[in-house]
């Protein structure tokens, strides 16, 4: 049921009637998968058995496997660690801004990009357990009592922030996904034709009917949700930023550095978005559901973070040129002019230079441009943590201590195999849960599709137009 | 009401567009009906008012989880860090209220979160495994049920019956439900 406003362009095409919903987004879950998902379901488990070797090797013989040194005790890990969190964020940000913003396109995306945030979360929580060292005292962050054997934490420390904030975020976005799910469960419970999947999705659908008493409620909840879950978005990004802007070293020690890492996440969970999406409408012929509209508005939010972020990286050199300290004029002359100028360059080109091509129309509705500019984020989003992390620790204060940092075979290959593990996690839930949320998208197709041997078309119609100044839709 | 019943007569309208659903709705409580549920694979916006639905207070119940993640947060810090066993870390204070925000605003956030959503499962009766009293397999695909309570309704079959076609129903038929 929804109003058409004759100036906007639709936002499924094709025509598609609620059953033709159900049956495009429902296939992928009953047939035998397609050789595509085959070929990509086997490469992400081999890529996903070489992030388990590399971290199993550096649980056994100690994070003496990495590159780190005195100087740098921070590198690979934390950048793939907050690597992945950004990816994270673009999820939440989909379905949770959007949605209080009444931002319609999100409703093909959200599904998958929320699937997205909670593998990105887990790949980053395998970073924060494996930089640990001992993994099995991962339990020591938890606040418990001094008789555990470990003190109490110290909730003054950003670090402590950090865990209750990434667990939240975890939390809180799976119980959005599956709240978000149930309805669709339901659906394909009663589509079901083997027993298997008539018990399973018979299971996760708690029963769902589609009563409107419960619809009631459930528009109530997710708007709940939608509120609390901008905020906390927010607020995860901040405090991992703030990991290191409480402490002393510069190049850290930035007030900007929150909403910096928010537009970053934003930017980076974009940039992963577009990646998966480009390939999903072609390979699982999701063209009138993710159209060239919804690529065109993604790519907008790409360009408008990624300038946000290279305005603050301009913003950073400015105010370490102005504070007058040398320590921290030399962090970023170091960063732009040091050993490690390659990486610092290659974060300034593909995150602030490389976007602005998404001020032509063309680029951003051309899946090839998109899906190459995507990655080019990607790579830059990575090297700006690592430019953040390793060039800031690597010349510290006393020029005695300075040091280099090259990373072993270990750390690459568990950066890699995290992709592994992302990707293994992705192809298994377009194949076992449907990854547009059909709920949602067919309450956006026009009503007068339907029915219409059964009545004529100007009384429903009219009908639509009456409610939709009825309730401001 | 009907509390020692145990099944209850209905009479299910089956539509394919919510448009219809909609204004058959309106006209059936209109004429008096006591209309049971309706039911549709996605939310029909406005549907719930015209069904008379209350606002749902589980607004309320999410307000009041979120002030017991802040008062445990704010109370569990305090304990630990001032009360329970101080520790000088970079002579930095120990009882510093403002590096306890963050902590407390996820831990709001958190029991909002699960409070209200096992609030929502609660009163809609649902839980794992439960086995779904769906009124037509294709609820959750592409059609909407109208369900009139007979008995409540106390209505004529035929009235009702053609009221529900012309509102375009394309199947009508009966259903008794267990209670």
């Amino acid at each position: 049921m929804s109003y058409e406003s004759p100036i906007r362009d639709q936002l499924v095409t094709g025509g598609k009637t609620y059953s033709d919903v159900t049956r495009d987004i429902t296939r992928p879950l009953e047939n035998a998968p397609s050789k595509g998902w085959w070929i990509g379901f086997s490469l992400s488990t081999i890529v996903l058995a070489i992030w388990i070797g590399a971290t199993t090797y550096t649980v056994l013989v100690g994070l003496g496997a990495w590159g780190l040194n005195k100087t740098v005790g921070w590198a690979f890990d934390i950048t793939n660690f907050v690597f992945w969190v950004g990816i994270g964020h673009a999820g939440t940000l989909i379905s949770a801004v959007l949605l209080l913003f009444r931002q319609k396109w999100r409703m093909s995306i959200n599904r998958s990009a929320e699937a997205m945030t909670i593998f990105a979360v887990i790949c980053a929580a395998s970073f924060i357990l494996s930089h640990m060292g001992r993994p099995w005292v991962a339990y020591w962050p938890i606040p418990l009592p001094n008789a555990f054997g470990t003190l109490w934490v110290n909730f003054n420390s950003p670090l402590v922030w950090d865990v209750f904030a990434i667990s939240t975020y975890f939390s809180v976005s799976l119980v959005f996904w599956y709240v978000g799910l149930i309805p669709d469960i339901a659906t394909v419970r009663d589509r079901a034709t083997t027993k298997a999947r008539k018990f399973w999705y018979g299971l996760f659908a708690m029963g769902w009917t589609g009563s409107t008493r419960t619809w009631h409620r459930y528009e109530i909840i997710s708007l709940i949700l939608a509120g609390i879950s901008t905020p906390l978005v927010l607020s995860v990004h901040s405090i991992v930023s703030m990991d290191f802007a409480t402490s002393l070293v510069p190049g850290w020690h930035t007030t900007i550095f929150p909403p910096y890492f928010v537009a970053g996440a934003i930017f980076s969970g974009f940039g992963m978005v577009l990646t998966l999406l480009v390939v999903a409408r072609e390979v699982m012929n999701y063209k009138d559901y993710i159209t060239e509209s919804h690529l065109d508005a993604m790519a907008k939010v790409v360009m408008v973070t990624g300038t946000m972020v290279g305005m603050a990286y301009i913003t950073e050199f400015f105010v370490a040129a102005y504070s007058g300290v040398e320590y921290e004029q030399y962090a970023f002359l170091n960063r732009m002019f040091g050993p490690y100028w390659w990486a610092y360059w290659t974060m300034m080109s593909c995150n602030l230079l490389a976007p602005q091509v998404f001020w032509s129309s063309k680029a951003r509705t051309n899946p090839v441009v998109l899906f190459i500019m995507s990655i080019i984020v990607n790579i830059g989003m990575w090297f700006e943590r690592f430019v953040i992390i390793v060039t800031s620790l690597h010349r510290d204060f006393i020029p005695a201590n300075w040091a280099m940092y090259t990373p072993t075979i270990t750390e690459v290959a568990i950066l890699i195999g995290s992709f592994g593990l992302f990707f293994f996690l992705f192809f298994l839930f377009i194949k076992f849960l449907p990854s547009i949320n059909m709920a949602e998208v067919k309450s956006i197709i026009p009503t007068h599709a339907h029915g219409e041997e059964h009545h004529d078309h100007g009384n429903t119609h009219e009908l639509a137009t009456e409610k939709g100044v009825l309730h401001g839709n | 009401m009907a509390t020692k019943e145990t099944t209850k007569q209905l009479i299910l309208g089956v539509y394919d567009n919510p448009d219809k659903v909609y204004s058959t709705t309106k006209k059936l409580i209109k004429s008096g009906y006591k209309i049971e549920d309706v039911y549709s694979p996605f939310a029909i916006h406005g549907l719930d008012r015209v069904l008379g639905i209350k606002r749902s207070r589980l607004t309320v119940a999410a307000f009041l989880f979120a002030m017991t993640g802040l008062s445990l947060a704010v109370t569990f810090q305090v304990y630990v860090s001032y009360f329970d066993w101080q520790m000088n870390i970079g002579g930095k204070p120990s009882l510093h209220i403002p590096t306890y925000i963050p902590i407390t605003f996820e831990l709001s956030i958190l029991f909002t979160a699960f409070g209200m959503v096992t609030c929502f499962f609660i009163v809609n009766k649902m839980f794992w495994g439960k086995n779904a009293d769906i009124m037509d397999p294709r609820v959750t695909d592409d059609l909407f049920v109208i369900a009139v309570d007979v008995k409540a309704s106390k209505a004529d079959m035929g009235a009702l019956n053609q009221k529900l076609i012309d509102g375009g129903a394309i199947e009508v038929r009966e259903r008794i439900k267990e209670l």
